[in-house]
């Protein structure tokens, strides 16, 4: 695929070398952006790439189309055939041009028949004499198929003979005469260079049927072991009145383009037909020091992993660990809390147990310890309290609750990282719900007051930044939780804790009151958030990537891609 | 009319009128969308003088999906269930073309039955059974022959129904003399049968299988 590259540049307008570095320049100056801060914030489609962002290009569905178009044509030039013919055999290889010329120069027929373009027979309409030939090509192609069992052993009356009237339109006193529908009013036909005919009805269902319940662009020929597959103008043809089946089929064709394309990836949001070609992020070496996240052209809110299966924005954590911790949430969260409400630990063997009722005199059903499920005491120091622990502070007690936290302790810690990163995630929710409320105060004030669209849209800039910061904290505690102890995980830390801070603050502000009279203040002091706290995000997104180039973080547990 | 009424009538017509395939195909109730086909086993084959019917579904995109068909009558076959009789043959899945009919199609399950492929099982301990041994594997399908397809689609038990135990220990496959061995040890007959069939003890697989083996698996079952 490495040529792919090379000739799918001529289509793409990448980035270029040069511009890169002075980004990456202009990043490291920040004072630009903080002498204008207003502007800064106003448009947040800027041009300069971060380091924490990577280089991509959304294509629509008519992009990808010429970029297939590009492969097509240059096959076809090269091989001085048709484009529909150039089309099927790409599709049958995979689009890998390459193999396809190798295998094209080695035996073009070959290929020509295993694509569906020509059959062995050369005089189809003798359809009964190329049958063992045909039957024999199609299982060299695709590999070992029981045709011996379609053979049937028919009486030798009729025998194969059968087949061949299958195949062959029967022709009554001169009307065609369906052999799917056998339906003789039918009088547009349809075929391929196959020469098996049939009516235009019972194409456009097969073809309908394919597409629409099967997802399948390959469509071979209705007749029996007939291999040919349908290029797209005979398709084209086909769903002349049925414009949504032919826009579905050429659809699966882009899908089955960018799913052959290793720089290509589909929108994972719903009925999306948008692409993102992503020419950096392809190996996996990169994925170790980089997070590919991308957004689509349809939405600014149809964010994905270019790298991994997450459907929204995981920075700063690289694939790797965000799945672990995904995985981990999953697995253990509900687990977890519940053992943490409901259970505690034998003082003695450590075993966990579960109260589920009864008085306080516990006796561990493994090692026999009796103790008091108040205060975790032995049993034996209680004298005749029984019933009504008052011994809380005991000596004894305090020793046994220090040994049962000990090792309640790596729950204790997977849970305070849990318990934010779900914490951030509501936040998440509830600023959304929030937003719409006030959205709805400040349309009902752009009415009664003075005030004009431009100068209350302040919200919904700092409500959207409060949302895309809350998901850069709750990444943060998943990647703190597998982050091993020391001073780069301090920092970490420290710089999750003052985006932490100011995103709080900004989220109280926005939940304060409008009144027309302090709307001016309110608007100031806002927007001056805004601008800090989206500072602070890029501040973390930034030290984060340069720790993963520089190598600098180190694990508690081992990564992939790190060793 | 609807394109695939039209053409199942057609079909069931053209089959009606065609004696010399002695295949028929017959409507369950009023549906013709719910056939039953029949067909004889063919010449040559354990199936010989028996006779089958099959459950035929035809589904809404018909015939540009395959149609559904399953086995009523018992099979002993490697590529059809012996329990729920569902078939594995390619043209009832993706290699279905359109021009193939209710007719060609059974007539294919009658050549299945001529040619079974048992590395592509549907059912797998009968799959063991033909690999280990075939004229053992063609015993235990003639006897499932005669006991479920015999005569006229009727399910008569042959001569064995008399013979209870017998007729278990043919219908496993198995050999009389080894289940007899094991019913020596004070194991339950229908374990022993379970048990052996299990493990395909048959042919020189029994040469290879210890009594040992066999004994462990009795006693965990």
């Amino acid at each position: 695929m490495s040529s792919n590259d090379e000739y799918s540049d001529e289509d793409i307008e990448y980035y270029d070398e040069d511009e890169d570095m002075e980004d990456i320049d202009d990043v490291g100056s920040a004072s630009e952006m903080e002498l204008d801060p207003l502007n800064d914030l106003n448009d947040p489609t800027r041009p300069q790439r971060k380091i924490f962002e990577v280089e991509y290009e959304s294509l629509s569905q008519n992009d990808v189309e010429k970029l297939m178009r590009a492969d097509i044509e240059y096959i076809s030039s090269i091989f001085g055939v048709e484009m529909d013919t150039a089309s099927l055999m790409l599709r049958w290889i995979n689009w890998n041009k390459e193999k396809l010329i190798e295998k094209y120069m080695d035996n073009a027929n070959a290929v020509l028949m295993a694509s569906g373009i020509t059959q062995a027979d050369k005089a189809p309409e003798r359809a009964h004499a190329g049958r063992s030939p045909s039957s024999s090509a199609h299982q060299s192609s695709i590999g070992p198929r029981r045709s011996s069992r379609r053979i049937a052993p028919e009486p030798p009356k009729s025998g194969k003979t059968k087949i061949l009237e299958r195949l062959t339109p029967p022709i009554e006193d001169g009307k065609f005469i369906c052999p799917i529908c056998f339906d003789d009013t039918q009088t547009e036909t349809l075929n391929m260079t196959c020469f098996h005919k049939f009516c235009k009805s019972c194409w456009h269902a097969y073809v309908e049927s394919k597409v629409r319940t099967e997802a399948e662009s390959w469509i071979s020929c209705m007749a029996e072991d007939c291999s040919l597959v349908a290029p797209d103008y005979f398709i084209e043809g086909v769903l002349k009145e049925d414009k949504a089946t032919w826009d579905r089929f050429q659809e699966l064709l882009v899908r089955h383009f960018v799913g052959a394309m290793p720089n290509l990836k589909y929108c994972p949001y719903p009925s999306c037909t948008y692409t993102v070609s992503c020419p950096v992020s392809v190996s996996k070496t990169s994925l170790s020091s980089t997070v590919p996240i991308v957004t689509c052209g349809a939405s600014a809110a149809h964010k994905f992993c270019f790298g991994c299966h997450v459907d929204s924005d995981h920075r700063p954590v690289i694939c790797a660990v965000a799945k672990m911790w995904l995985q981990k949430c999953r697995d253990d969260s509900e687990t977890a809390n519940w053992i943490k409400s409901n259970t505690k630990e034998c003082s003695k063997c450590q075993s966990t147990i579960e109260k589920n009722g009864g008085c306080n005199h516990m006796t561990c059903k493994k090692c026999k310890y009796e103790f008091c499920w108040v205060c975790m005491g032995p049993w034996s120091e209680h004298g005749t309290s029984w019933y009504n622990c008052n011994r809380y502070d005991e000596k004894a007690s305090v020793d046994a609750r220090d040994a049962q936290s000990r090792s309640r302790a790596s729950l204790e810690r997977y849970l305070h990282y849990y318990n934010r990163w779900a914490n951030h995630e509501q936040s998440k929710k509830l600023s959304v719900e929030l937003y719409a409320k006030t959205e709805k105060k400040m349309e009902e004030m752009q009415i009664t007051s003075e005030l004009s669209w431009i100068e209350v849209q302040f919200m919904k800039k700092a409500v959207d930044e409060v949302i895309k910061c809350r998901t850069t904290l709750m990444w943060t505690y998943g990647m703190a939780y597998y982050l091993e102890r020391g001073n780069e995980k301090e920092l970490f830390e420290d710089n999750q804790r003052d985006l932490e801070r100011a995103v709080e603050e900004l989220s109280e502000l926005i939940e304060s009151p409008i009144d027309p009279e302090v709307i001016k203040t309110l608007r100031q002091k806002v927007t001056d958030k805004t601008v800090y706290v989206q500072k602070r995000n890029e501040i973390v997104l930034e030290d984060t990537a340069k720790g993963f180039m520089d190598r600098r973080w180190k694990w508690n547990v081992p990564v992939e891609g790190y060793d | 009319m609807d394109a695939r009424l039209r053409r199942v009538n057609k079909e069931i017509s053209d089959c009606k009128n065609d004696k010399s395939s002695n295949i028929s195909i017959d409507l369950v109730d009023n549906s013709p969308f719910h056939l039953i086909g029949e067909f004889d086993g063919p010449e040559g084959t354990p199936y010989e003088g028996g006779h089958f019917k099959v459950d035929i579904i035809i589904p809404e995109s018909y015939p540009f999906q395959p149609v559904k068909m399953k086995f009523i009558t018992k099979v002993y076959h490697p590529n059809v269930s012996s329990a729920s009789g569902a078939i594995c043959l390619d043209i009832l899945k993706d290699a279905w073309s359109p021009v193939l009919t209710l007719k060609s199609t059974l007539i294919s399950l009658q050549s299945l039955l001529c040619s079974p492929e048992p590395r592509d099982p549907q059912d797998a301990e009968v799959a063991k059974h033909y690999m280990t041994s075939k004229s053992s594997f063609e015993e235990t399908a003639r006897y499932w022959t005669q006991a479920y397809a015999g005569g006229s689609g009727k399910e008569v038990r042959g001569k064995g129904r008399a013979d209870g135990p017998r007729d278990e220990i043919a219908m496993a496959g198995l050999e009389r003399a080894h289940v007899e061995k094991f019913q020596a040890m004070g194991f339950d007959r229908t374990k022993v049968i379970d048990v052996l069939r299990r493990l395909n003890y048959r042919g020189a697989n029994v040469a290879q299988i210890n009594d040992d083996k066999v004994v462990d698996e009795l006693i965990k079952s």
